[in-house]
């Protein structure tokens, strides 16, 4: 009926739970085409069915054969997991900082994961939970951003990019999806960071800290957080905030990646080595101890 | 009363406990791969024995596939789902060509490969995904994959099962890790190792995970892929391979952009 | 750690949730608003599986909305209630069912009359006169029970909320804060629990305390 406005719209990915499609014969003649080659994505931009077993409870299968909600460790299937990230806003824009670390059970599977995921220019988005559904869902939310720009011309909101994500996520809501991520960027309303989890949750706030050593990075970021931070200040808190998580935290580690967003878009401040910088930070409490009480608490002892 | 004091005997209960049919697709057939990169090559490997459980099933079966004249992809998990899964790559490359009249890039056959295992991100290929071969920009390079489509380009990595007996060794002889130089002596940079080093390593990391590991043994084939114009010499100048090695140049797939392709067998011990 | 109230006195609907969202024993957020104005005189505390709360709401919203534009008039208390009960009831018979508890309160234009009503996420509606959803039932329904009556003016009801609240913060281990509104004749008032007499404000400035309908009055050929 409304064929031009349903152009318009973006194409919401379907669950093909009752498709009984041969993976080999794509129905999509676009697979043979010029398109050929693009995975599973239809010549629309939607997301063709995704592959489920026939079975009874689809969930129960994938959590029979994969580590993916964790109640099942001994699972063949490992998916990478385990992670610490965090992202605060400022007076200086946004912070965005993240391990590196990604675990399949207690192997360390990779030390080098790139955890902020560049959505565009002006668009972050982090990675906690499962490795692939961050990584193949925030690309996709890339696409879907670069046709709103195409059609309004003009970027899209954070608000709005984020709900694109979170209706994808909530339409998958139960079968098995794991990720906890913030997306975070500046549009007309200034910085913006929004948590979208795999149950569908989306929350709009100042500061935020997702993973498993979420509650450890809360602990530093939370008492050293101001409004009215300096941007070597805020970009220190992240980096501090994250090396506090992969010390308590085995799930976390290796490499910390911090970003910073502007006005202008976001900037990658840099890789910091989480081991390294524990060091570092424990002989510089150790000089201000000393520096703070010259010589009083040293004799005391001797005598 | 007295006429229901005894059930009737077809109301017994039943002899036996209930089946419980689950559905079990999966198999795990051993066996380990890796893939290192160089400056202007790659050198992907996997050993050929495929096992399930205590019994080899044979002591030759694929592990390491020859994609296009500059990618090489190993898979290695559930044998069946790894095969189905290359099949299912041939083909698209295949379309690929038909439509554009080149081969895909190495970038992309990543991007797709992650598509195509997200694609059944609910019912996933049990498949651990190594893709090596050179870059556009001619730079030897290798991408890994989880069985759900995460990946990531790195300049080595080992998985299967010796994955864990390997990697570590990889860390530190590739990435220099947990390595000083010597003082005086100009510090480490990782990713330039000289291709003899590198199949060094890959030799000596297969023939130590067979010593160790029950399920690695029985040959290797170690794919060497180098950029177009790139001398050969390294490869296939005298006293580079041991005696026992074999190695072969693979003919070009597509219309030849100059890369060469080579195949290095070696046996590996059968017990 | 979830939790509502909902009061109704002589004129007026008191509607109160708590502000907190998280994670397993993460508090992600303290200031999330989990009242939602559906119409001039219309508003829900919602609760529940987290994702499910706000999708379900702003469907609800958005329906009422549809109604409201179509009809010139919105749909009142009594059918608002029956419809968003049967959608829930709808949805506990599919296979993906919504799982979230509400608190309906609104105000009667027509017949100048509150009402407030208890929906759960089976679909069960009860009409009452005071109710909570969440931990605050555990704690606070015998505070209702006890210093609730009928007819009482605005600020006995604050008082009676302010019971609850207080018996809130008092025995449960997690620390609560609220958001409150008031819906009379004149719409929707926001309600500053902290202030010794929020009622004074909203008499003194009720444009100042107004919460902004979304549906606001279409005029007609102006």
């Amino acid at each position: 009926m409304n064929s031009v406005l349903s152009q318009l719209q973006p194409p919401a990915p379907h669950l093909g739970l009752d498709q009984e499609e041969d993976e080999f014969t794509s129905s999509d003649p676009s697979a043979w085409g010029s398109m050929g080659g693009f995975g599973n994505l239809a010549r629309n931009g939607g997301v063709q069915g995704m592959s489920i077993p026939r079975v009874n409870d689809p969930t129960a299968f994938l959590d029979l054969h994969t580590d993916n909600m964790s109640s099942n460790p001994e699972a063949k299937i490992k998916i990478a997991h385990g992670t610490t990230t965090l992202a605060f806003r400022f007076q200086g824009g946004i912070i965005v900082a993240v391990d590196s670390r990604a675990t399949a059970g207690s192997y360390i599977a990779s030390g080098t994961v790139k955890k902020v995921i560049e959505i565009n220019k002006f668009l972050l988005g982090t990675m906690a939970g499962g490795a692939a559904d961050c990584q193949y869902w925030e690309t996709y939310l890339g696409m879907q951003c670069r046709l709103y720009e195409l059609r309004n011309k003009e970027r899209i909101s954070v608000a709005a990019a984020s709900k694109i994500l979170s209706n994808i996520v909530y339409q998958y809501k139960g079968m098995g999806l794991s990720m906890g991520t913030m997306v975070c960027g500046w549009d007309k309303t200034g910085p913006c960071i929004f948590y979208v989890d795999d149950d569908g949750q989306r929350l709009k706030g100042d500061l935020f800290s997702v993973g498993s050593g979420s509650t450890f990075a809360y602990g530093v970021l939370d008492q050293g957080y101001r409004w009215d931070l300096t941007d070597e200040e805020a970009q220190e808190l992240g980096r501090r905030s994250i090396v506090a998580a992969g010390h308590r935290d085995a799930y976390s580690g290796n490499t910390s990646n911090v970003f910073h967003v502007r006005e202008n878009g976001w900037e990658f401040i840099g890789n910091y080595d989480v081991n390294e910088l524990w060091y570092e930070y424990e002989v510089k409490k150790k000089a201000a101890r000393e520096a703070a009480a010259p010589a009083a608490s040293p004799m005391a002892v001797e005598a | 009363m007295a006429l229901y004091a005894q059930p009737p005997t077809s109301y017994s209960v039943p002899t036996t406990a209930p089946i419980e049919h689950r559905f079990n697709p999966y198999s795990d057939n051993g066996g380990t791969i890796l893939a290192i990169a160089g400056k202007d090559f790659s050198v992907i490997a996997g050993d050929t024995r495929q096992s399930e459980g205590y019994s080899i099933q044979t002591r030759y079966a694929r592990k390491v596939w020859q994609l296009t004249d500059k990618v090489v992809l190993a898979t290695n998990g559930f044998a069946a789902d790894g095969n189905n899964f290359v099949k299912r790559v041939k083909q698209r490359l295949e379309w690929y060509e038909h439509a554009h009249h080149k081969p895909m890039g190495l970038k992309s056959i990543a991007r797709m490969i992650q598509t195509i295992l997200y694609g059944k991100r609910f019912f996933p290929y049990y498949v651990y995904n190594i893709l090596g071969g050179i870059e556009e920009d001619g730079s030897g390079a290798v991408y890994s994959f989880d069985p759900v489509g995460s990946y990531e380009r790195e300049a080595c990595r080992a998985a299967g099962a010796a994955q864990s007996l390997i990697q570590p060794f990889l860390d530190n002889q590739v990435y220099f890790k947990n390595q000083q130089p010597a003082p005086g002596s100009a510090p480490f940079v990782p990713g330039n190792l000289p291709l003899s080093t590198i199949l060094s390593l890959v030799v000596d990391s297969f023939t130590s995970a067979t010593e160790r590991h029950i399920e690695v043994g029985d040959g290797m084939e170690i794919y060497v892929v180098m950029n177009r114009g790139r001398n050969t010499d390294d490869l296939l100048g005298p006293g580079i391979l041991a005696e026992s090695m074999h190695v072969e140049e693979l003919g070009a797939l597509g219309e030849g952009g100059g890369e060469k392709t080579f195949l290095v067998t070696s046996p590996l011990k059968r017990d | 750690m979830e939790c509502s109230f909902g009061i109704t006195g002589k004129d007026y609907v008191l509607i109160a949730a708590d502000t907190s969202a998280g994670r397993s024993i993460v508090r992600m957020k303290s200031d999330e608003n989990k009242i939602k104005t559906l119409g001039p005189h219309l508003a829900m505390a919602y609760g529940g599986e987290p994702g499910d709360t706000n999708n379900f709401a702003e469907y609800i919203e958005r329906n009422l909305r549809l109604y409201h534009i179509r009809n010139h008039f919105p749909l009142l208390p009594p059918s608002a209630s029956a419809w968003i009960r049967r959608t829930l009831a709808e949805s506990i018979r599919s296979r993906k069912p919504y799982a979230v508890n509400l608190l309906l309160g609104g105000y009667d234009t027509t017949t100048d009359l509150p009402h407030l009503y208890w929906i759960d996420y089976l679909g069960t509606k009860a009409i009452v006169p005071y109710a909570a959803h969440g931990m605050g039932v555990y704690v606070s329904l015998s505070t209702m029970d006890k210093w609730w009556y009928e007819g009482m003016d605005k600020r006995e009801g604050i008082e009676v909320l302010k019971k609850c609240v207080d018996e809130v913060e008092k025995r449960l281990t997690v620390a609560l804060k609220f958001n409150c509104i008031l819906i009379d004749k004149n719409g929707i008032h926001k309600i500053d629990l902290s202030e010794q007499d929020p009622i004074a404000k909203v008499e003194a400035s009720p444009e100042e305390t107004a919460v902004e309908a979304p549906n606001p009055p279409i005029e007609v050929g102006a």
